[in-house]
């Protein structure tokens, strides 16, 4: 099987996560910008962060063969910091329109501040300027009216709802975003969001309809191999194969390809690995002898 | 706060060799003629050069003064590190002037973990304490969980300053990142509907999960829970952990239903549970009850 993880930060993976979800058959990922634990205090931070991510990050993946797309935004967290937040909204045209940006994310809520939702609703009239795809974090805590909030302000600035995400949802809160027509998309977490088991019950439940599997893998506990061993269990469980394909793959390609960044042709070929490629004579290799056309098995 | 100053001064006066004696004395009245912003950053940094490690372990009469110079100063899990660096903070001569915010803000700045917690628990003890409300705030945001005690424990900062949004987070955000709420100071005086409401619907979706609800949580409720939160108690009742059904107990006290709790004292078995029951009869019903059912410390 194939599978898309659309929402993994390998800026914070080692390439020994990269070789274990190409074996996996990890072959495409979305890496939204998002916060990284140590609060940003100057917008070179934001600038250098967000080049990365259409930069380095993306052909680190691709000596993988796993093919890397990104969202850009400005996190809710850090849309506190306000004079900074003002700054990073300033530069975010510069990369948010970049090819392979397949949506502006993760952004939304964190405390369900003023300054969040000022930050929120800049990057969705942004979105809706450029007819762009939106990837929204929802809060940890008072989730389910971090949501809510998140659709409604959405839905009031005028984002369609086929081009809303909602990550990170769980029980309590599926059957409002997908009542409302957005994407709901799961993050499986070990010990705190979502485990493989209730994301299966989930889709037992609620069918295969705009769900979406991914990991959030980060620079905390969490694991990218996630969607891979989501899909295992679903399958054991006797979860129609299509559906499986429909929430960790078909799902996540359908709604972001809307973006108009992702090839699809190009990304069902089987992918061909040339580590031996350069970005600005940087290599991810460490003296190993280079992998020239091998394909990853899907 | 000259009080604030003398309090620590004596406190740290016995817990110092001459040299460390010698170095914060040198350095503190460096600090008060005047000293340029990267200088102060560096004292407050060298301070763990000189300053021997350990707890401060403060004596109850010096626990005593320093409670009495603020009410909810508490040093009782203060370091003597801790304790020297907010010395040279409040040694500034300045401290009530824009230079000295911004100082201490460029010291947040570039501060590593330690550092952090000592100036976030020297806040409290400025004047004008709520200059510093977006850096308390701030505080709030890290994922580490000794910043986020330093900001919000032992302090009555966030009871005196934080708006009601950033209270509840605050509250919630300790129970999800199992921080003791039972020291954040003025917690029962600063309940509410909507605090109740969050944490009735983080009980909820901890439930969803399949996972126990954090015992702290039902500090949260007060006597805003309404038939909602005694349901919600209700469970945690019949539930498997002792220290859950402890905590419920004094919830119910807490909701004010001496009804329910008299006829569960009739019939409870477990004699750690009654024994929390009858206490709660008794009017033992305060944060500080939840002492007892901390795991983390005595």
């Amino acid at each position: 099987m194939r599978f898309f993880d659309p929402h993994i930060h390998m800026t914070s993976r080692t390439t020994a996560d990269f070789e274990a979800m190409a074996a996996a058959g990890i072959r495409a990922v979305i890496e939204p910008a998002f916060w990284l634990g140590q609060p940003r205090t100057t917008i070179g931070a934001f600038v250098d962060y967000f080049a990365s991510l259409v930069g380095w990050e993306r052909f680190r993946a691709s000596q993988f063969g796993i093919q890397h797309y990104c969202a850009i935004g400005l996190n809710s967290k850090e849309a506190n910091n306000e004079a900074l937040a003002r700054e990073v909204l300033e530069v975010l045209p510069r990369f948010a329109l970049k090819e392979g940006v397949v949506a502006i994310g993760e952004i939304g809520y964190d405390e369900i501040t003023d300054a969040e939702e000022r930050a929120y609703e800049a990057q969705l009239q942004f979105a809706l300027e450029h007819d762009m795809v939106v990837m929204v974090h929802s809060p940890h805590r008072d989730k389910k009216r971090g949501i809510l909030r998140s659709l409604d302000v959405a839905r009031n600035v005028g984002v369609p709802m086929e081009k809303l995400v909602i990550d990170h949802n769980n029980e309590e809160t599926v059957e409002d975003t997908l009542g409302r027509g957005a994407w709901a998309a799961f993050t499986i977490y070990p010990h705190t969001k979502m485990g493989s088991e209730r994301m299966a019950q989930v889709v037992e439940k609620y069918g295969p309809e705009r769900i979406i599997v991914d990991s959030s893998a980060d620079w905390g506990v969490s694991d990218p191999l996630s969607v891979p061993k989501t899909a295992k269990l679903m399958l054991e469980r006797g979860i129609d194969p299509e559906w499986v394909t429909l929430t960790t793959w078909q799902n996540a390609l359908d709604v972001y390809a809307q973006s108009g960044q992702i090839d699809v042709d190009a990304l069902l070929a089987e992918p061909v690995i040339d580590q031996s490629r350069l970005f600005n004579d940087n290599s991810v290799l460490r003296g190993q002898e280079p992998r020239v056309d091998e394909t990853v098995p899907n | 706060m000259t009080d604030a100053k003398t309090c620590l001064a004596g406190m740290l006066e016995h817990r110092l060799d001459e040299e460390a004696r010698g170095w914060l004395a040198q350095s503190s009245a460096e600090v008060a003629e005047g000293v340029a912003v990267a200088r102060f950053c560096a004292l407050i940094s060298l301070a763990s050069r000189f300053m021997p490690r350990g707890a401060l372990a403060p004596e109850a009469d010096e626990r005593t003064r320093a409670e009495t110079v603020l009410a909810g100063w508490n040093t009782e899990r203060w370091t003597v590190l801790e304790a020297a660096r907010v010395a040279l903070v409040l040694a500034r001569s300045d401290l009530a002037e824009t230079a000295a915010e911004e100082a201490l803000e460029e010291a947040f700045r570039y501060a590593d973990g330690g550092e952090l917690c000592a100036l976030y628990r020297s806040l409290a003890l400025l004047p004008d304490p709520e200059r510093f409300l977006w850096r308390a705030a701030e505080g709030c945001r890290t994922n580490i969980r000794p910043v986020f005690e330093a900001d919000t424990c032992d302090t009555p900062y966030p009871f005196l300053y934080f708006d009601d949004v950033a209270w509840n987070q605050l509250c919630i955000k300790a129970v999800f990142i199992d921080a003791p709420l039972w020291r954040v100071f003025g917690l029962d005086r600063r309940l509410s509907p909507e605090l109740a409401r969050m944490a009735l619907d983080l009980a909820d979706e901890r439930r969803s999960a399949g996972r126990d609800v954090q015992h702290e949580l039902w500090l949260c409720l007060g006597p805003h829970g309404g038939e909602r939160g005694l349901a919600s108690i209700e469970r945690e009742l019949e539930s498997e952990s002792r220290v859950g059904r402890r905590a419920a107990a004094i919830a119910l006290a807490r909701a004010d239903a001496p009804g329910r709790l008299a006829e569960l004292l009739e019939t409870e078995r477990d004699p750690e549970v009654l024994s929390t029951m009858q206490r709660a009869r008794d009017g033992h019903t305060g944060r500080a009850e939840f002492r007892a059912l901390d795991q983390r410390s005595a």
